[in-house]
Parts: C-alpha cells; structure tokens; sequence
C-alpha cells in the first residue's frame, strides 16, 4: 500500500498545479482590460500577416527528412556520454564508438545514394 | 555463469554475423547497380548458414548467461535459434522466384529479413524483460514493413497499417504488463523475479494487480503468437502481404513468439517444482490456456471453412495451428514442451510448403483464389501431388509429418489426464479436414476453366518443393532424432 500512497504526492501536485492556474487566469481575466479587435484575432506569425489556411497538406517529403534528422538526433544522445567519460575509457570504447558511427553512416550512405536528400528527387536511379 | 559484455562476444557470433551481413547487402544494394540482384540473396543465405554453423556448432552444448543477465545461452534458445534461421533460409530460397516480390526494388527485402531474424534469435534468448520487448519491437517494426512491401498494392498498404495498429496496441499493454512486473518484484531479470515471487510468497502481492499483469503481458504474447482474442489482425494481414512474407510471418514471429511464452511461463512464472503453477493462487491457469488453446484452434478452423482465397484460409489454419502448439504448453511437463517444439519443427515444413505452392500458382495465374486452383491436376501434376502432401500433413492424416505433431501433443496432454481437451483436438482436425480436402478436391477432381498450357515452375521451386515434401513424407520414419533433440532442448526445463 505504501507506494500507492507516494502516488498521492502525484495527485496532491495535480491538484495544486490546476489550482494555482485556474486562479491566475481567474484573476488575470477580473483585471484586464477587454477590448478586442480585427488585429488581436488573427494567428501570431512573426509580425506577418497570415496568408491562407494553415491546413493545407505538407509535403511527404517533410517527413522523410525528419525520420533521418531522427537518426542524427539519437547519435548525439548516445555519442554525448559517450564524449564526457571517453579519456576513461580507452582504445576500446574509441573503437566501440567507431563502429556506432559507421553504422549510422552506412545509413547516411543509403539515404543519399537512394536521392533522399535533394528536395526534388532525380530520376530514381536505384530501385523502380 | 554470468558473462560482461567483452566476454559474451564470443557466444554472441549468430547474432553478429546477421548484423554485418544486413549492412553488408545495404552497401551492396547502393553500391553494385547491376551485380546487386545477384549478390544480395547470395549474401544473405551465406548469413543464415554461417549463423547457423555459429550456433549449431560453436556454441553448441554451453550454458551461460550474456551480457550480464541480459540473454540465456542454452539448448531451448538453441533449438527456437536453428529452427528460425532454417525458416528464414526456406524463405529467403521460396522468395527468390516470386513475381510479387519481383515487380519492387529487393534490395531491402533482404536487409530486413536479416534484421527480422536477428530480433527472433534475441526473442529466444531473452530472459530480461528490457531486452525482451526491444527484440520484439525490432521483429515488430520490421515485419510492418515487410508486410506493406509491395508499396503500389492498396491491400499491402492495408495490411501493414492494420498490423501497426495492433501491434502497438499489443506491446503497449505488454510493456505496462511489464512495468506491473517490475513494480512489484523491482527486477526485469525473469529468474530474479521468479525469486522474488518464491521469498515474499505470492500472498505478499496484491492478487489483482498480479493477475493484471499477468493478463497484459499475455496480451503481448498472443498477438505475437497470433491466439483467440488476438487474432483480429492475422487474416488481413496474411492476405495483404506478399505471399513469401506471409509464408514467413506464419512461421517465424509464431514460433519466437511461443519461445518468450514458454521462458516466461517456466522461466519466470513458475516454481521450482516446475509440475505445478506457483503463482497465482485463485486462479486455474492451466484452465486460462486451455481456454485460450481451444478458443484459439476452433474459432481458425471454423472461419477458415468458408474462405475462397488461399492466402486467408492458410491464415486462419495457421491460427488454429497456434491453437494446437499452446495445448502442449498446458501441460507443465517436458512432455507437454518437447510436443510444442516437435509441432512448431512439423509445421514449418508443411505450411512453408503450402505457401511455396500458392506462391507459384500466383507466379503464373496471378490468382489466390480456390476457383482458379481448378483443374491444376493436369496442368501441374507434381504440384498437386506435393501440395495435396502438404495438405494432408497440416490435417494430421498418418502417413504425414503433421500426424505427428498432432500425436506428440495430444499424448502430452492424455498423460496428463485431460482427456477431453485431446477430443476437443481431434474433433477440431476432423474439421480442418474439411477445408484442407477442399483444396485438394479443386485442384484434382474439378473441371479446369480453359486453362490447359502447362504450368511453368522455375527449377529453383523444384528443387524447394521436393526439399519441403522430404521432411513431410520420412518424418513419420525417421521420428527418433527429432524427438531425442528435442528432449535435450527442453531439459533445461523439464530439469527445473
């Protein structure tokens, strides 16, 4: 029973976090002034003026950039560990760490012999 | 013995050797425009061979815990570890002349039927749970894209979406299974929590959020395994895929599917009397699987009765053989374990070869449908003759290896005085007769519909066929090896 009443800490945070929110809102909204206009409805985009909806379709291409920047983005997280206690470590973990990364270069080599990574893609050249 | 992480590699060299052979043909697949079709399946079946020499021979006979706690080195992983890579060899062979798989790039084909095969070699090796779900994630996430492989095919693309969606939904509720498990034991070692069970005594735990957990993670499990009221995605998905990829999913993730289950049931689960369930006072498990096992192999061999394509009634046969492989894990013994894995080595061969079959038929009349196996008989006499052979084999007729995995599994479960849950099997193969027959009925006794030219079979399929058709015929013979093997395979267990 007693971890479930650690979880009460959890609840008893919950609760003070919706609380003190809901009050500071309340609070804000009893003060402030309410005026709207034309200008304070539209979407905030860096000063400009919106144009067209934003729903509209990306392009797939978006997403395919993404998944790679994904890879690069889990190298760092291993490779930064990996950096702090390196002189520690030894030839072993410098090699270990080689491997990691021509792994993901062998990705890498992939992605752009297959021309994912020009914006508008060449003739496939690989594959039909 | 507990190994670090330098030391287990070298007992980690199966595993090792598909790595490198996956980046190998990723390079090749860029690098060579023209050799690549010729060296990718080249270099993927030297692989599989080389991983199996690793395990059959290298490691054969040691007993060692990798990667400190992480994987189990012993003779039951050994077994699921030959018994994939043999799968995924057949496969790889059934794939090569396959029209399906011939009209898409196949470069990548192979790099992740490698990958596939690497999470089921851990699956069986696993006795953390951490490690477990990762290798299950990896065979997971690989097979939703091999399965939406054909990427032009809205049903592919169905296929593989539907399978995502159940998949995630499958290992999301295992994990929180999992972290039930952990919470309570505070470990993911399955022998350390075997242990923490045992010392606090199972009245220490809260029942329900045991049996909770214990719910989930068979959740996780069945989806893998493909079991009643799990099944919902295996019908689509088998029909969608491209037909050696379903041949392999029918096969493959099945049997490391069955491999965790077993690991976690003996392994983690159960006392160390190892004949009676330790866990969970209250509640009958052996009554849960029965359950399961006979909801699982008559609701596949019910539905698979109405099915016209050939692809979706295999699907729902290898359902109900799922079925009939957990009968023998309701059985605590090593009797009712060494009739599982003698059913799973049966099976691979007679359902690979149906689906060898229906993969050259489709090469030539680009149709899964029973109404156009009409009239196969004359057009193609030694197919019809090694598929009505394999037909007969998943029925369980004698002569044929089927009957024996049947046999093994009943007597497993007679032993041990169920003798209601054997009829409950037999009567459900008395139903699968009806529709394997079908089958057979169509290709030898129904009128062709105009079809007469000969049916072209590459040499390559021959020469599977008969390698397919061998095992399926002497098996009946030549039963001691197999039955000695596995024996030793399960010691480990049946020791306990």
């Amino acid at each position: 029973m007693s971890m479930m009443l650690q979880f009460a800490n959890v609840i008893v945070f919950l609760g003070v976090g919706v609380l003190f929110l809901s009050f500071s809102l309340l609070l804000s909204s009893l003060l402030r002034p309410s005026k709207y206009s034309e200008e304070k409805l539209i979407p905030y985009e860096c000063g400009e003026n919106p144009v067209g909806s934003p729903w509209i379709q990306f392009n797939i291409r978006f997403y395919v950039f993404a998944l790679i920047f994904i890879i690069f983005d889990v190298e760092v997280a291993f490779l930064l560990p990996w950096a702090v206690v390196f002189k520690k470590l030894g030839l072993f973990a410098f090699v270990e760490g080689l491997i990691f990364i021509a792994i993901l270069a062998v990705g890498l080599a992939y992605v752009w012999a297959k021309g994912d990574l020009q914006w508008v893609r060449p003739e496939e050249r690989y594959g039909r | 013995m507990l190994m670090d992480n330098l030391q287990s590699l070298r007992y980690f060299y199966p595993e090792l050797t598909l790595i490198v052979a996956m980046l190998v043909v990723v390079i090749v697949d860029i690098s060579f425009n023209r050799l690549r079709n010729v060296l990718n399946p080249l270099l993927t079946i030297a692989a599989l061979l080389i991983a199996a020499y690793f395990t059959a021979y290298v490691n054969h006979g040691q007993e060692a815990n990798l990667f400190l706690g992480m994987l189990a080195l012993d003779s039951f992983a050994q077994f699921f570890k030959l018994f994939l890579l043999l799968a995924a060899l057949l496969v790889v062979l059934g794939s090569l002349h396959s029209e399906e798989l011939l009209q898409v790039h196949q470069g990548e084909f192979f790099a992740l039927l490698l990958a596939v095969t690497l999470g089921m070699l851990l699956m069986a090796n696993s006795i953390n749970l951490a490690i477990l779900y990762l290798s299950l994630e990896l065979v997971s996430l690989t097979s939703y894209i091999m399965v939406g492989y054909l990427k032009g095919d809205r049903l592919s693309n169905e296929a593989s979406l539907k399978y995502i969606l159940f998949g995630a939904i499958s290992t999301g509720s295992m994990l929180y299974g999992f972290s039930l498990i952990y919470g309570m034991t505070g470990s993911l070692n399955l022998y350390t929590i075997r242990d923490a069970f045992l010392s606090q005594g199972v009245q220490g735990f809260d029942q329900f959020t045991i049996l909770l957990a214990l719910v989930l993670t068979l959740a996780g499990f069945g989806f893998k395994t493909a079991a009643v009221p799990f099944h919902f995605w295996c019908p689509d998905v088998y029909a969608g895929a491209p037909t050696p990829v379903t041949a392999f999913l029918s096969v493959a993730p099945k049997a490391a599917g069955f491999a965790i289950l077993v690991r976690f049931l003996f392994s983690g689960m159960t006392q160390t009397s190892g004949s009676e369930w330790g866990l969970v006072n209250g509640i009958n498990w052996p009554l849960v699987l029965i359950g399961i096992s006979v909801l699982t192999m008559t609701l596949g061999n019910i539905a698979a009765l109405t099915q016209n394509n050939l692809k979706r009634m295999l699907a729902y046969s290898s359902i109900a053989h799922a079925g009939y492989i957990l009968m023998g894990s309701v059985v605590l013994t090593g009797e009712g374990l060494k009739s599982m894995l003698i059913y799973m080595f049966v099976y691979l061969f007679m359902n690979l070869g149906a689906f060898l079959v229906v993969t050259i038929i489709y090469n030539s009349d680009r149709s899964f449908e029973i109404g156009d196996y009409h009239g196969m008989f004359k057009r193609a006499p030694f197919l019809t003759f090694a598929m009505g052979v394999f037909m007969l084999s998943l029925t369980g007729i004698p002569p044929f290896a089927g009957f024996l995995g049947k046999l093994y599994v009943f007597l497993a479960v007679i032993e041990k005085g169920l003798f209601w849950f054997a009829v409950v099997g037999t009567l459900n193969a008395a139903v699968a007769a009806f529709y394997y027959m079908r089958v057979i009925k169509a290709m030898v006794l129904e009128e062709g519909n105009g079809k007469t030219a000969p049916l072209h079979v590459s040499f390559l399929n021959q020469a599977l066929l008969v390698a397919l058709l061998i095992p399926n015929l002497i098996l009946v013979v030549f039963w001691n090896p197999i039955e000695r093997w596995t024996a030793s395979s399960v010691k480990l267990f049946s020791g306990l």
